[in-house]
């Protein structure tokens, strides 16, 4: 005959054990089927800034991505410098971008290359709207995917006021922008 | 059986606490963005009213989508490509064509030259069509004009003008870089490249990726230039402005921009004249407002967001 107390423990750890494995069972089926990731659809986002501030990871998950085959590589870059820029160089107080994330760099006359700093970026979006206006809008905003934990609900999506939030395949995880649309020169 | 509903307890509330915590740090939320995350335009849309000489009056409304070309002939009639097809006004009739133009232009005797995005086709007055080679590479035209002996055509994907004889052939080239006698060449970020002839029968080109519009004789040596790089009302603004101009009959420059979309006049030295339209008379994010000027001085503009071509005349 076994001590009461002794079945009560092991009724609760058997009990306890079958809500376990049937968790795990639950989320085993569920990766049978094909994986969803989030992304920005890059036409339906309006630059709110909110992707810098809902995300559940600090800095965001979400960058700026940049296409070289779109850029025109202009001196006067709509998404480098500030509309009220002073001069067109790599002085501060002349960059759009608040945390510095962008380089400049000269290529030859008058064409200089743009690069996106993925750990200064927090992905507020301010150089995307500032290339829209101006530019060719060769930069956009992007889930980085080797950052992004993936939450079930994810926080930006919620909070986005353009729906631009969506799930795709995690086979092909990036809205990339068509170079065939846009690139011309 | 206290015991297991203890366990259970427990069980469910260690449970909940970490689900509690996930929803917390899930729903946390760092401050709003602060003031140097804001881009705001605003201070550049504003325009003194006493700079606006022109009004606005009544505009064409063409029947075709999506219209993206402007001419005026010789005669006065305008000219408007759009969705498959030319509307000429007033009264013109409409005729179809392969596509949607990317420019136009009309010759003394009627003959239309229309750019179909790589190449250009030539329409008699009965409606024949001839058509040119394309100039080939990444050929994208955007401008046409014509004089007594040659057609000029910008193409914006080559950075090239290119000049015609009437009757096609092999073209001369106009731009490619070459320092010793001064040409820069164009730097074109964007597919906006336009072209006009001035009052003297010689090109005019703007250089949009230097804010620039500069003056080439037929052999394409330059003549002369200006630019004028600023977000405020005098100069312009971007990385590719203007995006489009027109030549006054006294030679001043109409020109339109994208990003702060505004129309204005700029006397022959460069300098500010007047504002014809400010950004306030323009939906947000238009852009393509192809310009072109009448005999009597008549603005036309081109909105592709209205799907209108709109006048605007100088106030009395």
């Amino acid at each position: 005959m076994k001590p009461k107390g002794k079945r009560k423990r092991r009724d609760f750890v058997r009990g306890a054990a079958a809500v376990l494995v049937g968790g795990v069972a639950v989320s085993s089926l569920r990766s049978c089927s094909p994986k969803l990731v989030w992304q920005i659809d890059p036409e339906k986002c309006t630059q709110c800034g909110r992707c810098a501030t809902h995300c559940v990871l600090a800095p965001s998950a979400v960058k700026c991505f940049h296409s070289y085959s779109i850029c025109g590589y202009c001196d006067l870059c709509g998404g480098y410098l500030r509309p009220d820029a002073k001069k067109r160089n790599t002085g501060a107080e002349n960059q759009l971008c608040p945390t510095a994330a962008i380089t400049r760099t000269f290529i030859e006359n008058p064409y200089y290359q743009y690069k996106i700093d993925e750990d200064l970026c927090i992905g507020c979006g301010i150089c995307v709207e500032g290339c829209d206006v101006f530019g060719n809008g060769s930069m956009y905003l992007q889930v980085k995917h080797d950052l992004c934990v993936n939450c079930n609900e994810c926080a930006i999506a919620h909070a986005c006021p353009s729906d631009a939030f969506k799930r795709v395949p995690a086979s092909e995880p990036y809205l990339l922008k068509s170079d065939r649309e846009k690139r011309i020169s | 059986m206290n015991d297991i509903r203890k366990n259970w307890t427990w069980f469910i509330l260690i449970m909940a606490l970490i689900l509690g915590v996930g929803i917390y740090l899930g729903q946390s939320r760092r401050t709003e963005l602060g003031k140097s995350f804001d881009y705001s335009l605003d201070e550049y849309r504003q325009v003194d009213p006493s700079l606006i000489h022109y009004t606005e009056v009544e505009p064409l409304v063409p029947t075709l989508g999506k219209i993206s070309a402007l001419a005026v002939a010789p005669d006065g009639k305008i000219y408007v490509g759009g969705e498959d097809a030319v509307q000429v006004f007033p009264d013109g009739g409409t005729f179809p064509v392969d596509g949607i133009p990317t420019c136009m232009a009309v010759d003394d005797d009627g003959t239309m030259f229309v750019g179909m995005q790589d190449h250009v086709e030539i329409r008699s007055k009965n409606w024949e069509k001839t058509v040119w080679p394309s100039p080939g590479g990444k050929a994208y035209l955007t401008s046409i004009v014509v004089d007594d002996e040659y057609v000029y055509v910008a193409d914006a994907g080559n950075r090239r003008v290119w000049r015609y004889d009437k009757a096609g052939g092999k073209p001369l080239e106009i731009g490619r870089k070459d320092s010793a006698n001064g040409v820069r060449g164009f730097n074109i970020p964007s597919p906006f490249f336009d072209v006009d002839l001035g009052p003297d029968g010689s090109l005019w080109a703007v250089n949009p990726g230097y804010h620039a519009l500069e003056n080439y004789r037929p052999d394409g040596m330059p003549i002369s230039s200006w630019e004028k790089s600023s977000f405020m009302i005098e100069g312009f603004s971007g990385c590719c402005n203007p995006s489009h101009f027109a030549l006054m009959p006294d030679g001043s420059f109409v020109t339109a921009e994208k990003g702060l979309p505004r129309v204005k006049i700029h006397n022959v030295d460069g300098s500010l004249r007047c504002v014809v339209a400010a950004p306030d008379q323009f939906d947000e994010g238009v852009v393509g407002l192809d310009v072109a000027v009448d005999d009597e001085g008549r603005i036309y503009v081109l909105d592709p967001n209205r799907n209108q071509v709109r006048i605007f005349e100088e106030k009395e």
